[in-house]
């Protein structure tokens, strides 16, 4: 099925991302931590595939970068000085999993020359670094919170649609609850509730619950008013006239009604919620510094000076659209797929 | 009717429990407004405290809350620290700018998605799905701050709009369509931002929808009979297809007064958002709480007309069982 | 021949009297006014200066408002007695043509100049100034402005001498007793006096009131309030400043502040030409003008340090949080003198100049920078960063290297957390470069940033923190203003809140010096004794200062006379003598 192909080739896609996002450490020439106080704000390396004479030759090479007297700020390129890159370097330590300490690199340049694909940040941290290791908590937090959000928000959403009554009403009072209530000074309390210290997986998983849980009420209301009148079908009301239990209705014949609603909310929660930790970690909750993340980077790009003056650090912006893209297409195969099985029962 | 009578009685409890929910809440968290005052050497440790007994923050919270809802039940919604004013008539005057941009804004987004969620769905692999699926994870990927800036910055450089702010330096003592004309001008700026934050969401569920309801036995047999395009599109498949849109449509409504706070103030509309995030800031306890009371009068409203229209738009749903 | 002459006369009085018409300004010129001659440049009246505040203002009565918009709006509409020139520093008269000081230094008897009136025409005298001491000094009102006329424990007294004179009398000398006039609103009795015996004093005068009701004697006055957008000022027609050449001043007819909520819309609006002025801006932003100035017709300044001081201090307080089973344990190496000294050494802080301020800022040792001429001392070291000197002073104290972790005498290692304010992106900066320089020391640190009310809870409330950056700074050159931070009781002994009594036998002397500076009347000996006050807190270092970010301020080209200065309000302080002229006018060396 054609279907499937899709979701294969999308779903190798994205495992491919998260892939090389676990494997941070091994992909990044530096730590995301190292800072190079003379290069504040570089723009990106240039890569030479000519050496000094002109010819070219298959190895890259980064040249080494002089300060223009006079204007502070700018630099430019010795020419006479360039090394060349080399593959599978051993450089930073760093640890993989958790669990492996390593210190071999994909590609790495010999000091004192620096090899920075998208340039540096304020600190004169290497982006492409930070990039790497940044998805690492955007793209497992995004999807764990988006899990988080969707299962109680489907569980209550169909309880509430399926049960009617009482039930219904209290279930959709919570919704509303929820999204009226200042969540913010919760959260101020929370913090200050909280040690100072917090280790940084703590800090992962708090974000994760903080998220999906205040996140719930919406695709909670949408799934019970997709049920209430998916009830209402004739082979549920058959289903039920045979005999089945309240759960496996729920099961067998309202979730799948339900997969289109999930599916689409998934594809637009998870970017919402991988661009929410830049919320949270104004108020401390998120990974502090200098763990970077997707949303801190985001962050540094919402000042006016760093938004016209330096484009390199639109690349968390610009790495996540074909995230996004790949999750909003791998969403509508998946519901595409699901409608075709349906229909041939 | 006797649903109405019993939603009403339930979103008036829910009140009281969002109001009661936010005083603690407020509480819990540390810090209050006389905190940024100890930190002027320049005022004593003495003043501060007065000033808070001054205001009632010695008193217990009970104490508080009570004192709060009889000045509400007054029409005052408690008193300002900062602007040492009744709340209420603050918040009016911005709520009412608030409602102007995030009405207009709600109004084109829909007009704006449903036609092309509904396209998109029709014809899938047209060129109108590619790229209103590129487009919309684009929009995605852009935080609503980033987009505010950039429309700010696009103003200042080609002057098309005015670079915020609702009205021109010298509109007082204009005429009333100079006026008018005067805001319209001014209200493009923030209700583009709004309209290209919100149309993902919205195209994505019509889309999805309709693809679902496109799909289905009926239609696919109304088209074996020959039945036309747009017959098909808005007689069959949209009314099915409805479901989950008007949900959304309760939810727009009942947002009405806090989608658009950050933008507000990054394009210096004279709404809601200014006060607000000073407020909440600055531990202005009684705005804040205003200011969620509105906010929740209105996604009451909103969620409670969400589920009207539910009931009459998807005849599937039985109401017998709710009365 | 006599007819000629007389036509001529005649026809030359014509022309002299329409030259005189013609330079007759707007208003027309009281002479029975003792009005203060301005020594300025001569302008031209006219114009409007549109200004962006970043928050509204609250309020605009003088007696109760404390936010920095009300003042910087407050400021505009109203007149003191005696004034701090902002350029110079130093006092100078405004209302009160002179003023005398008894031998003993407790009373000050003020003259005040004759025949002025409100910005409503109401006729100025003693008794307004009378009137607005005791509104200042009533417990019952909670005037913020109360604290600084308490001297020697007790408030001024205020008496009237006579229609023009009016004394206060001090319960002990007091050296800068002079400087607290700056910035007390002198209250129109007509006006106030009514509220004020019914007990609506501190409600009246909010935003929504109208203009009729709002006199001042400042030099523009109250015009339209359109609520979440701008207030517009107009030019007070009463105002008792003249140029050298009599045309009473201010120049211009209005300001407008416009409110503009967020910093990069402030930037974006001046660049676009909105703004006539922008104030304070940062260092990033400032690189980002530079490049348009010349295209876009409006230059900026940059006027070296301000006076405010960041720092990084140490929890030292004596009542600790109950559950804190770390803090106690890793106060004991707060308190070692020597780990704070390792750790000033340690702080790169021509980095931080350099990354955090974009070169514009200045590294500091000391909290009183260099933009306070008159008080800084010049003879405190400036110690590069050195790694070496830290370590050795480290070892000195007990502490020791395993694996380039850093332990202390138990063998624990050492690890502690600063917190600051998430909305201050420069402090965690610093934060993060600090965390990074102690790193080399073999230090963990970890950055917390946390909402600015909950900072200010911890340090202030309930001790539970272990390193915080704050700044302070920025209200007055004189010592007196800082009293409650190195005072050992005072309310911003940041560091060891609510002391009754000196800790430790330093933070006595400091106490001790700051009591006698407070009553010495001789600036040399004042300026002694705050020279020793610094350089003890240079050795003890309970703040380890940091850096000061420069002022960055921008005008418009065509904005004559426009002289920024280090103490605020700074753009504003002259506004009776900016005018608009000329294309090529206000560029000064």
């Amino acid at each position: 099925m054609k279907q499937n192909r899709k979701i294969v080739v999308l779903m190798i896609c994205l495992g491919g991302v998260h892939l090389v996002s676990l494997f941070a450490g091994f992909f990044s020439p530096y730590d995301f931590a190292q800072q190079d106080r003379d290069f504040p704000y570089l723009s990106p390396s240039q890569i030479h595939f000519r050496d000094a004479q002109g010819s070219v030759r298959w190895r890259p090479s980064v040249c080494l970068l002089v300060e223009r007297p006079g204007d502070s700020g700018a630099y430019d390129e010795d020419k006479k000085k360039c090394f060349p890159v080399r593959f599978f370097v051993r450089g930073a330590e760093y640890r993989l999993l958790g669990l492996f300490q390593l210190d071999w690199h994909l590609f790495g340049v010999s000091p004192p020359a620096k090899i920075f694909l998208v340039g540096t940040d304020g600190y004169g941290r290497d982006v492409f670094s930070r990039l790497l290791y940044g998805s690492q908590v955007s793209l497992f937090s995004g999807l764990m919170a988006t899990v988080l959000s969707l299962a109680v928000g489907a569980l209550l959403g169909m309880v509430a649609g399926y049960y009617g009554g009482w039930i219904d009403a209290v279930v959709m009072r919570c919704t509303e609850l929820f999204l009226a209530l200042p969540w913010l000074y919760l959260l101020f309390a929370l913090r200050a509730f909280l040690p100072l210290h917090i280790s940084p997986i703590l800090a992962f998983l708090l974000l994760i619950a903080v998220i999906g849980v205040v996140g719930w009420a919406r695709p909670g209301r949408l799934i019970r008013g997709v049920v209430l009148s998916g009830k209402e079908n004739q082979y549920v009301l058959a289903a039920r006239l045979f005999g089945g239990s309240d759960v496996y209705l729920m099961r067998r014949h309202l979730l799948p009604q339900t997969y289109g609603i999930l599916l689409t909310q998934a594809a637009l929660l998870i970017p919402q919620y991988i661009l929410a930790e830049v919320t949270l970690s104004f108020l401390g909750l998120g990974v502090g510094e200098p763990a970077p993340s997707w949303g801190n980077m985001l962050a540094a790009l919402q000042q006016y000076s760093v938004l016209v003056s330096y484009w390199w650090m639109w690349a968390p912006g610009v790495v996540l659209i074909p995230v996004f893209l790949s999750y909003g297409l791998l969403a509508s195969a998946m519901q595409a797929r699901a409608a075709g099985m349906t229909r041939e029962e | 009717m006797r649903y109405l009578g019993h939603r009403l009685v339930q979103s008036l409890f829910l009140l009281l429990g969002v109001s009661v929910l936010s005083f603690i809440f407020v509480d819990l968290a540390p810090g209050s407004f006389f905190d940024e005052m100890r930190l002027n050497p320049q005022i004593s440790s003495e003043t501060v405290a007065k000033l808070r007994k001054q205001y009632g923050m010695d008193q217990p919270l009970p104490v508080r809350y009570m004192r709060w809802l009889k000045s509400t039940l007054k029409g005052e919604l408690g008193f300002s620290f900062a602007y040492d004013a009744p709340v209420a008539p603050l918040l009016r005057s911005r709520a009412r700018n608030t409602l102007l941009l995030t009405g207009s804004a709600t109004l084109l987004g829909w007009l704006i998605a449903l036609p092309l969620g509904i396209l998109s769905a029709e014809k899938r692999k047209g060129w109108v799905d590619r790229t209103g699926t590129i487009t919309t994870s684009v929009m995605l990927a852009t935080p609503d701050l980033l987009l505010a800036l950039g429309l700010l910055l696009f103003a200042a450089r080609t002057r098309w709009l005015p670079v915020g702010g609702m009205s021109a330096l010298d509109s007082g003592g204009q005429g009333v369509w100079q006026q008018t004309r005067s805001t319209a001008v001014h209200l493009v700026g923030p209700v583009v931002v709004l309209v290209l934050g919100s149309l993902p969401i919205l195209m994505r569920h019509t889309r999805a929808a309709m693809i679902e309801a496109l799909d289905s036995p009926y239609v696919r047999a109304a088209r074996a009979h020959g039945v036309r395009r747009w017959r098909i599109l808005f007689r069959h498949a949209l009314p099915a297809a409805i479901n989950p849109l008007v949900t959304l449509f309760g939810l727009s409504l009942g947002s009405l007064l806090s989608a658009s706070l950050l933008i507000e103030v990054v394009m210096s509309w004279p709404g809601l958002g200014p006060l607000l995030l000073e407020a909440i800031l600055a531990r202005d306890l009684y705005v804040v709480i205003g200011a969620v009371m509105f906010a929740s009068l209105f996604l009451v409203c909103g969620t409670l007309l969400g589920d009207l229209l539910l009931f009459v738009a998807d005849p599937r749903i039985r109401t017998d069982e709710l009365v | 021949m006599r007819v000629q002459q007389f036509k001529v006369a005649l026809i030359a009085a014509i022309f002299l009297s329409a030259g005189v018409a013609a330079s007759v300004p707007p208003q027309s010129q009281h002479p029975t006014e003792d009005l203060l001659i301005s020594d300025n440049r001569a302008g031209q009246w006219g114009g409007r200066l549109v200004v962006s505040l970043r928050s509204e203002p609250k309020t605009l009565n003088p007696v109760t408002s404390a936010d920095v918009s009300s003042r910087e709006v407050i400021a505009q509409m109203t007149g003191d007695l005696i004034h701090i020139n902002r350029l110079s520093q130093q006092t100078e008269s405004a209302l009160a043509r002179t003023w005398s000081v008894s031998p003993d230094g407790l009373r000050y008897t003020l003259q005040m100049r004759r025949g002025l009136h409100f910005s409503d025409g109401h006729p100025v005298d003693a008794s307004d100034v009378i009137f607005s001491f005791k509104v200042y000094l009533d417990e019952n009102i909670r005037s913020p402005q109360r604290d600084l006329l308490i001297i020697g424990g007790k408030p001024i007294a205020v008496r009237q001498l006579d229609s023009d004179t009016v004394m206060f009398e001090l319960a002990q000398p007091y050296a800068a007793a002079e400087r607290l006039f700056d910035s007390l609103a002198v209250l129109p009795r007509h006006l106030l006096e009514e509220p004020y015996k019914s007990g609506k004093l501190s409600r009246a005068w909010g935003l929504g009131t109208s203009p009729q009701e709002i006199a001042g004697l400042g030099p523009f006055r109250l015009k339209e309030y359109v609520a979440g957008q701008r207030i517009t000022l107009e030019r007070n027609p009463y105002y008792w400043r003249t140029d050298h050449e009599g045309n009473r001043l201010p120049y211009l007819d209005q300001i407008t502040f416009l409110f503009v909520a967020s910093a990069d819309a402030e930037v974006i609006r001046f660049q676009a030409g909105d703004t006539d002025i922008i104030n304070r801006v940062s260092a990033d932003d400032y690189s980002v003008l530079e490049k348009d100035q010349a295209a876009r017709s409006f230059h900026l300044r940059d006027l070296g340090p301000s006076l405010e001081f960041n720092f990084l201090f140490f929890n030292l307080n004596s009542v600790l949080p109950a559950q804190s089973s770390e803090l106690p344990r890793r106060q004991a190496w707060f308190r070692e003198v020597k780990f704070r000294q390792a750790i000033s050494l340690a702080i790169d802080r021509n980095a931080i100049a350099r990354i955090v301020y974009k070169g514009r800022g200045t590294p500091l040792w000391t909290p009183v920078t260099s933009a306070n001429s008159l008080w800084v001392d010049t003879s405190i070291s400036h110690p590069a960063r050195s790694l070496e000197n830290a370590r050795k002073l480290l070892n000195s104290a007990g502490f020791s290297w395993k694996n380039s972790a850093l332990l202390d005498a138990s063998g624990a290692p050492v690890e502690f957390s600063i917190i600051t304010s998430s909305s201050n992106a420069q402090r965690i900066q610093m934060a993060t470069m600090i965390q990074a320089d102690l790193k080399d020391l073999g230090i963990n640190v970890q950055v917390v940033p946390l909402e600015f009310h909950s900072v200010l809870d911890r340090i202030f409330q309930t001790h539970d923190y272990e390193a915080a950056i704050l700044a302070l700074g920025g209200g007055d050159v004189d010592p007196n203003s800082e009293m409650n931070v190195w005072l050992s009781s005072g309310n911003d002994h940041v560091w060891d809140i609510g002391e009754t009594h000196p800790a430790t036998s330093w933070e006595a002397e400091i106490d001790r010096l700051m009591e006698r500076q407070l009553s010495t009347t001789k600036s040399e000996n004042r300026k002694l004794l705050y020279d020793h006050v610094q350089e003890i807190l240079a050795e003890e270092l309970p703040i380890i200062c940091l850096a000061s970010p420069n002022l960055l301020v921008g005008a418009k080209n065509q904005l004559a006379n426009f002289k920024p200065a280090t103490l605020d309000p700074h753009t504003l302080w002259n506004s009776y003598e900016l005018f608009f002229g000329g294309k090529e006018t206000a560029r000064q060396p």
